[in-house]
């Protein structure tokens, strides 16, 4: 993806922000994919400390849907998207876990690594495979924030991936007509100015 | 793909909805089954998810209803009170899976695509019904009932031969489109197929429209005009209402019968014309001949072939075909999305006489669906299909009323005696008693008790 960025908005594109304590490094290496692929401009935050409202203490998992709404609140002007790390297991009502969560056209993506550090298994994969999970997951999120929707095509990082094997297996790339579709929103955004 | 979650708890309901969002689905939600219900009587659905467990109507019931009203609509059931006897009902019912929640995301990917499937398994069933609607058809003639069936195969024999035909047969029982199918079958189908309704034209310009005029034969014939007989040239005349015409026009169109010539009005040189007679009547010929009012010469060459058609209420096996028929053809006429007629009105519609037959029919059909506000035909959008009242004329015996009663409310209960019987507040004995001094049997088949 390539076209040359709008200045006043490149400042303050994308914002990675890892929560308590997920990986600084995991949140640097998806700063670097988003600015590769989407050619915008990222910057990685400090840990913040994760919404405590977020915690179901019957499931022992984190709410994701609470998480995005108080996260959006927070971060409500200082940035274009946000893509929010954690290493704790996030859930929305109808699923048991989620990779992680995104709305259509929304502000907030989220992305857990807590079960992206194991294999089927059990067994632990290397860390470059649990960084690259990582970021084929935020690239998908922040798809759908740019309005993208679940692809037919398994090549493509906006197909859907129920587990981390199917994740694997997906390529680590937009299709043609998903890349198409990010190029035209970004440009409806103001995001990036000239055509490619 | 349309889909609705039906769910009382909000935050369900919205998971469902983003999450569906994302894969470019079109989501409703309806926080009841009775919302839910509003919702598809307005709109289809290709799938529905809905919660068991509910307040008011719960999801079992929301399920059969559904099934009974629009059986292509899937439904999948989900619960956090899964057990495994629900389970079994639902699917017993109808439903397409069962989701116990939480699932995991791989779970509703694959339900996902179990429902893709089973679309693509219905389009294709939709697809073959099409095609069978087809082969029930018949140049555009509906019916699969015995009698239908045998007059398609009679067309099919008296299309070759150029004999006349007459049709006979109550108002509205499709004599024009019978006419048609014989012409189109026939050797001349590529030649013209003339219709002229001979009740609707007066006599004097009966005789002007078939045999034409010279100019100035009449005050107003200010030119010359070829009659029918010379336009059809060698096609299909189709007399309708033959039995309407005086018995003057009987006796010329007689001697064209007979010697293939006719005489322009106000001209004395004949022409030799080319034409297959195919008249209809909804008359009793015979009595009118009995009666002196039809020539019964002119009778014998007309009906060379007669072909009588059954008035609808002696077929009402096909009723419910001619019903879909019709309902698809104003659904696009008038751009309605009314998809079905529910089992009662199905009932209200076979059980109906239809005096005026298969054009009762369809007037009655594109009635309910300019007026219906919802998908479904309902027994309430045929209300105005009242029995026609018994006319108690002075002539009319009490034991003849007696008897058109009782046939008109068994038939209104298909014959079943009981329900009939608590209709007319008679006991059943007393019922059975006056079928058999009335001599009252059922269209084709057994009387029914329970």
């Amino acid at each position: 993806m390539s076209g040359s960025t709008n200045p006043d908005r490149a400042k303050s594109a994308v914002a990675v922000i890892p929560y308590a304590g997920a990986s600084t490094i995991a949140a640097k290496v998806i700063a670097a994919h988003v600015s590769g692929y989407l050619n915008l401009t990222v910057e990685t935050r400090p840990p913040e400390k994760i919404p405590p409202d977020a915690l179901d203490k019957r499931r022992r998992q984190y709410n994701a849907a609470t998480l995005i709404q108080t996260i959006e609140s927070m971060h409500r002007k200082d940035c274009f998207k946000v893509i929010a790390l954690f290493d704790v297991d996030l859930f929305t009502p109808i699923f048991t876990h989620v990779f992680g969560e995104a709305r259509q056209n929304g502000r907030v993506a989220l992305v857990s690594l807590f079960r992206l550090e194991s294999h089927m298994n059990g067994s632990s994969p290397p860390t470059d495979r649990v960084l690259e999970r990582a970021a084929k997951i935020a690239l998908h999120e922040l798809g759908h924030l740019l309005d993208l929707l679940h692809c037919d095509d398994d090549r493509c990082l906006m197909y859907f991936s129920g587990s981390v094997d199917t994740l694997d297996q997906t390529g680590f790339n937009f299709c043609r007509y998903c890349r198409t579709a990010l190029r035209r929103k970004l440009r409806q955004e103001g995001i990036i100015d000239t055509p490619t | 793909m349309d889909i609705m979650i039906v769910d009382d708890e909000r935050i369900i309901r919205e998971s469902f909805f983003h999450w569906f969002q994302k894969s470019g689905h079109k989501v409703a939600t309806a926080a009841s089954g009775k919302e839910a219900l509003e919702k598809l009587a307005e709109t289809p659905f290709d799938l529905l998810f809905v919660d068991i467990k509910m307040p008011g109507m719960d999801g079992i019931e929301l399920l059969a209803a559904v099934k009974a009203a629009y059986p292509e609509t899937l439904v999948i059931i989900i619960t956090a009170y899964g057990s495994i006897e629900s389970a079994v009902q639902a699917m017993r019912i109808g439903a397409t899976d069962y989701l116990l929640k939480p699932f995991k995301p791989d779970q509703l990917s694959l339900v996902m695509e179990k429902v893709v499937q089973q679309q693509k398994r219905q389009s294709e069933y939709n697809y073959l019904k099409g095609r069978l609607e087809k082969i029930t058809r018949f140049d555009n003639i509906i019916g699969q009932s015995p009698a239908m069936t045998a007059i398609f195969e009679l067309i099919t024999e008296v299309a070759g031969a150029d004999a006349s035909v007459l049709l006979a047969g109550e108002t509205g029982t499709g004599k024009e489109l019978i006419a048609k199918a014989i012409h189109a079958k026939s050797p001349r189908a590529n030649l013209p197929f003339i219709a002229i309704n001979c009740g609707a034209i007066p006599d004097t310009l009966l005789e002007s429209e078939l045999f034409g005029h010279q100019k100035g034969a009449y005050t107003g014939a200010i030119q010359e005009r070829r009659g029918f007989f010379e336009v059809v040239n060698g096609g299909t005349l189709f007399l309708d209402e033959v039995g309407e015409i005086s018995q003057k026009m009987q006796v010329d169109l007689l001697r064209v019968l007979e010697e293939k010539k006719i005489t322009r009005v106000g001209s004395r040189q004949p022409v030799a014309v080319n034409f297959r007679l195919i008249t209809a009547t909804s008359r009793d010929l015979e009595a009118q001949i009995r009666a002196g009012d039809f020539r019964e010469d002119f009778y014998y060459r007309i009906h060379v072939i007669q072909i009588d058609i059954p008035p609808l209420r002696k077929r009402r096996e096909d009723i419910r075909l001619l019903a879909a028929h019709f309902l698809k053809k104003f659904c696009h006429e008038t751009t309605k999305r009314v998809d079905r007629i529910s089992p009662l009105a199905s009932r209200v519609l076979e059980t109906y006489d239809w005096p005026g037959n298969v054009r009762e029919l369809e007037n009655a059909i594109e009635r309910a669906v300019v007026l219906s506000k919802s998908r479904l035909l309902n027994d309430s959008d045929f209300a105005f299909l009242r029995p026609p009242p018994v006319t108690a004329t002075p002539g009319t015996s009490l034991r003849e009323m007696e008897k058109y009663h009782i046939r008109r409310i068994l038939d209104r209960h298909e014959w079943n005696v009981t329900r009939a019987a608590k209709a007319l507040e008679i006991n059943r004995v007393t019922l059975h008693k006056k079928i058999k001094r009335y001599q009252l049997k059922p269209a084709g088949g057994k009387i029914g008790s329970r």
